[in-house]
Formats: structure tokens, sequence, C-alpha cells
């Protein structure tokens, strides 16, 4: 589903990837570790396509073609869910609308009617109860004065109404509270399907206790130097990330 | 005199032409100061950003008799758009067509509505230019007397020229005490032309009454108004101004409160949309006679193409007027590099147990905000568009006469929609 090969990209010429490879098939769940600053959340905004990021070198493939050529509307569109780190808050924009907007943006590129407003409602109602969100939440303006867990939450109810292809949760669990990380699991855990492949991009092991990643990778200074199953990011966190500079190099 | 005045004899003229009746008097003697005025000069203190010399060229022309009147079908064509306003804002309407209002106008109980020509009062002509203008050469106005309080709006409906070019309009309103009225002015031009209206209205706000009064000016692109508010209140009295304007080629709004009484408040909320060339010069003057009293004035301004944004906001805190709370915010939303916006804040304070803020803020589209509706589908102009509404929105939010709620934002819709599109 996405192949990435050799990417390099920069922000404001500073470079932040450098040769990251990576592939993702449908039904898998990667997660993506690293310190701070090592280009997991430039990875996240490349993908979803980000204008302050700039690509140098290498390629995104994503369901055969070249993602980079995309808007990020485009993107979105054709199945591609960022969960922002820090969600953004649009005051006079109701949550209601974006998420109805959104849908219908999606439909109507796949050749699909509207939705219908009933058929809306139900379904936001179902997946807001099952991450434990009043339903004042629809009439709220986007993510305005809501605290870090329910921007968390909203962008989980967001993905769950557009039911992507492939979905980039970045830092999906920081600044969560325990109720909080259970719920927004929850919820991610209720959209693995085996269409569908979902990338976790955290700092933390804690996450990965709530949702089971398939694979996990070690990304450093822009580059991922180690891979494999869910017992690297146990290891990881009894080692701490110095650990794999010193595994990878001797 | 100045390089914008008018002939003393083309304005007796002017003024010989209209009905001899109770405003002859007034009409003559104000020519006469007129002749002496001339249009204010761009540039003169209240007026460094806006040019009125095309409208003293274009008086003079027609005032001359050299000016083409366009000629158009002018019964159906006001008559549909007289239509889609009164259809949509339940109010009771009067509806003034280039300045000649129509003659039933008998208000509904409790309310008192004459032309001011037949009503035994001297009319109070003001010591602006365009107030004196305004007397010249008025055919007659409106005056409102509201006794008790009724459930609709009162509903004035200004819709000017062609073939008049010209236009005065005037409406003097009274609320009596303990009373509230809400009043919808909607400004319209009947079809596309050069022109230009000149609109007075005097609100006296009796203590412990209030008034909710919303102003939606939508006119042609080439139509010039400028437009003069004054509201003098007294204890205890409120006055809330929401102040629309979407259209014409070159607009000037005074709003003068003067607060007269302790207790009162003044809210004034404005928004104001600009694309192409237009040129919409707010100026607003909150004159805290007597404290403790309190002012809060928001406006927000949504500003394209080549277009041109003047707010001047003054407050003016008299000595003595202690526990004066007053603030002041104008939010500028830019749409275009060669768009431009004047904004100053003009604060005047004599008393020293006062309380006021007021702050001013220009800029673009949030970026951020923007890459997060793109990322959820939106494409790049809707999502602009949804941003420019919900910068709008927070004006609207603050309407306080309900009925008028459903033309506005399909109004403002269709404005935005323009705006955004044509952004740039």
């Amino acid at each position: 589903m996405l192949e990435i090969e050799n990417l390099k990209a920069t922000i404001a010429e500073k470079q932040i990837l450098s040769g990251l490879d990576l592939s993702v098939n449908a039904g898998e769940i990667h997660a993506i570790m690293g310190p701070n600053g090592s280009g997991k959340s430039t990875l996240a905004q490349v993908i979803a396509g980000h204008a302050d990021y700039e690509v140098i070198e290498g390629s995104v493939e994503y369901q055969g073609h070249n993602l980079l050529e995309l808007e990020p509307e485009d993107r979105a569109r054709e199945g591609i869910f960022l969960g922002f780190q820090y969600p953004v808050e649009i005051p006079g924009v109701n949550n209601a609308y974006l998420l109805k907007a959104a849908v219908n943006a999606k439909r109507k590129h796949q050749g699909q009617d509207e939705i219908d407003a009933f058929e809306f409602l139900k379904l936001a109602k179902k997946t807001m109860e099952l991450l434990d969100m009043d339903q004042s939440f629809l009439n709220r303006g986007v993510n305005e004065g809501f605290s870090g867990g329910e921007k968390k939450r909203n962008e989980i109810l967001q993905m769950a109404m557009l039911e992507p292809k492939l979905a980039i949760l970045d830092e999906t669990d920081s600044g969560l509270d325990i109720d909080a990380l259970k719920a927004v699991a929850n919820g991610v855990n209720s959209l693995r399907h085996s269409e569908r492949a979902i990338v976790l991009v955290t700092h933390y092991q804690r996450l990965l206790d709530y949702i089971e990643p398939d694979y996990v990778h070690v990304l450093w200074e822009g580059r991922i130097i180690l891979s494999g199953d869910k017992t690297l990011a146990h290891k990881l966190e009894e080692n701490g990330y110095e650990w794999v500079r010193t595994t990878v190099s001797s | 005199m100045n390089q914008n005045s008018l002939s003393p004899e083309l304005l007796q003229k002017a003024v010989h032409s209209l009905p001899e009746d109770n405003l002859s008097i007034m009409r003559l003697e104000a020519a006469d100061r007129f002749s002496n005025m001339g249009f204010p000069v761009k540039g003169s203190e209240d007026w460094k950003y806006t040019d009125l010399s095309q409208i003293a060229d274009l008086t003079s022309q027609w005032l001359n008799g050299s000016m083409q009147e366009n000629a158009v079908d002018r019964e159906n064509h006001n008559t549909k758009i007289v239509e889609s306003v009164t259809d949509s804002i339940d109010a009771h309407w009067i509806v003034v067509r280039d300045g000649v209002i129509d003659s039933d106008i008998t208000g509904p109980n409790g309310t008192t509505i004459k032309k001011i020509s037949t009503v035994n009062k001297k009319i109070v002509t003001g010591n602006d230019a365009m107030s004196v203008f305004n007397a010249a050469l008025l055919r007659d106005g409106i005056h409102i007397t509201a006794a008790t309080p009724l459930k609709k709006p009162i509903g004035i409906l200004y819709i000017d020229g062609p073939p008049s070019v010209i236009t005065q309009n005037r409406a003097i309103i009274e609320i009596e005490e303990e009373c509230q009225l809400q009043v919808v002015e909607v400004c319209l031009s009947a079809a596309v032309g050069k022109q230009f209206t000149n609109t007075v209205t005097d609100f006296s706000i009796a203590a412990g009454a209030s008034v909710n009064y919303v102003r939606i000016q939508d006119r042609d692109f080439e139509h010039t108004s400028v437009n003069r508010v004054n509201a003098l209140l007294e204890k205890n009295t409120i006055f809330n101004y929401n102040g629309f304007d979407l259209g014409g080629a070159l607009t000037r709004n005074d709003i003068v409160t003067e607060i007269a009484g302790e207790g009162a408040l003044v809210n004034l909320n404005g928004l104001y949309l600009a694309s192409a060339r237009q040129h919409i010069d707010n100026h607003t003057n909150i004159i805290h006679t007597v404290g403790p009293s309190t002012s809060t004035e928001e406006y927000r301004g949504i500003i394209s193409g080549d277009s041109q944004c003047v707010f001047n906001g003054r407050v003016f805190v008299a000595k003595g007027a202690d526990g004066t709370d007053s603030n002041q915010y104008n939010h500028n939303l830019l749409l275009s590099e060669r768009a431009e916006i004047d904004t100053k804040p003009e604060l005047e304070i004599y008393a020293d147990d006062v309380k006021c803020a007021h702050g001013a803020t220009v800029g673009q589209l949030d970026e951020s905000a923007l890459f997060y509706l793109r990322s959820r589908g939106l494409n790049l102009e809707e999502s602009q568009r949804v941003l420019t509404h919900a910068f709008a929105s927070g004006t609207l939010s603050k309407l306080t006469v309900e009925a008028c709620y459903d033309y506005l934002t399909d109004l403002l819709d269709n404005r935005l929609e323009l705006l955004v599109g044509a952004a740039g």
C-alpha cells in the first residue's frame, strides 16, 4: 500500500529525513518509534502533504501511484488520514460541519452521493459513544477549547467517519491520561481492518500496550535503523534509545 | 468654500424644485450653510482616506441638469427587489424609493410613524457638512415614535436610483421610556450605475429604553453612500448596533453615540466585506458624558482585491464620567497583498476612574488551519471559504435582531463565495 524509498526531506532548508525506507501493507499496524527530533512528525507531515516540507530525494508510492504529486486534499480523498499531534483549533467552524464536509468530499471523489443527514448523525453518535465522547462536541467549534484528550478523541472520531485506507497517527498518545488513552486505543482497535493500514508514530511504548503493532521501527536521525516485531518496543523501553545506536553500530 | 463646494445658485435652484412644505425653511437655511462648507475634502482630519471629490462633481452635474439619467424599468425591477427583502425578513416595513416614502406608513399599535414634513417639530440638522447637505436637499424623512414594545422589528428599506442620481434619506426615531424597539435597515440599489445616497438616522433613547438596530448595506458596486447614525442615550438605556457593509463603491459610515445618562450601554458591532476596488470607511465615536457607563465595540473586516478599508474608533470619556468601562477591537482579514486597511483607535480620556481597552489585528488566513482542513479532504478554495466564514461568524453571532438572521446568512454566504473566489 505504501512504499517509501530513500526519502530525504527538509524544512526551512534543514534536512530532517535522510534516506528513509518503509513498506506498509494493508491490514498491518506499524509503530514508528524514535527520540525527539528523529523525524517522526516530519514523516507524518510529508505523507499528508504539508507544504512546508520539501522532498529533495526519494519516492513515496501509495497504492501504486506517486503520492508526492497529489495535493493534501486529494491524498485525504484517496484514503490517507493524518491524526495530528497538535489538532488545530478553528473557532467558528462547527465540528459536525467539518466532519460532514470531509465525509462528503471523499464520497464525491468516489462518485457517491452525499451522506444522508440521518445516517451521518447515527454514525457520528455511535462512534462518539465508543470514544466516550459527549455528543455536545458535535456542535462546538472544531477543537475549540477542547482538552488534550478531547482533541485526540476528536481526531479518532474523524478517522472513524472517514474510514481511511492508511491512517497515520502522530503522537496520538501524548498528553493523554489513562482513561483517554484507553478510549483512543479502543477507537483505533475498532478500526483494525484487513484492508486498512495504520502507522502509529510514538515516542513511548505505552500506547503499544493497548494497540498491538505487527511491526516496530526505530527512527534515528531521519532514517529507520532497526525494525522488528512488538518485542522491539519492550527492549527499547527497557534499554532506551542509546541502546539501539550501539546495537546498530556494532 | 473649498474645491468641493457647490455653486449657491445651483443649490437654491435644487431646493426650489422640491415641494413647498414644512421643511422648506430648513432646506433653504441648510443650502445656504452648505454653500459655504462644501463636501469634505480628502486629507482633512475626519476624511483622511476617503475622497468625495467625485461625488461633488456628480452633484454639480446632476444639479446642472447635464447628468444623463438612466431610464430603467423601475417599477418592475423595484418590486422584485423589495419583495426579496420584505418576504425574507418579518418586519413592519417602510419602503423608501429614491427618497420618496411609500404613502401608507401608519405604524403598528403603540408606535407612531409619520413623514417628517407632517411632524410639527423643529428638525435638528447637525453641524457636519454631510448632515447639512442632507437637510438642504431632503425630500422627506421618516419620523417614528415608539411607546410600547413590538413583537416584530420596524423595517426600513432604502432602495435608490436610477433614474434618481442623488438621494437624501432621513429617519428620526424616538424611543420612549422603558420601551424596547428593534429596527432593521436594508440599503439596496434598484439598478446598476453611478449614484449617491446620503442618509442620516437619529435615535433618541429615553430612560430605561433599549434599541436593537441592524443595518445591512448591500448596494451596487458603483453606488456611493455616506451614512450617519446619531444615538443619544439617557439613563439605563441600551443601544445595540450591528452594521453589515457588503456592497457599494465607496461607503462612509459615521456612528456617533452619546451616553448622557448613567448606566447606559452601547454595543457597536460591524462587519465589512470589501473586494475589487471597493472603499469602506467606518468612523465611530462613542462619547461617555457620564459614568458609570459601558461601551463595547468590535468591527471585523474581510478585505480582498484592490480594496481599501478604514476603521477609526474614537472613544471620548468626559471629565467626571467616572466608572466608564469601554473596550474596542478591530480585526481584519487580508485576502490580498494589494488590499489596504487603515485602522486607528482614538482614545480621549478626561476622567480618572476609567477602564478602557482597545486592540487591532491585521492578518491572513491561518496556514495551519488551512492545512488541517485540506488534510480532511476539503479543497483549498473551500477551506479558505470555511475559514473566512468562521471569521465573519464572530460578528454574526452578536446579531441582536433574530428576524434578519436567515436573510443575512444567505447574503453573507453568497458574498463570501465571491470574495474568496476573487481573492488574490
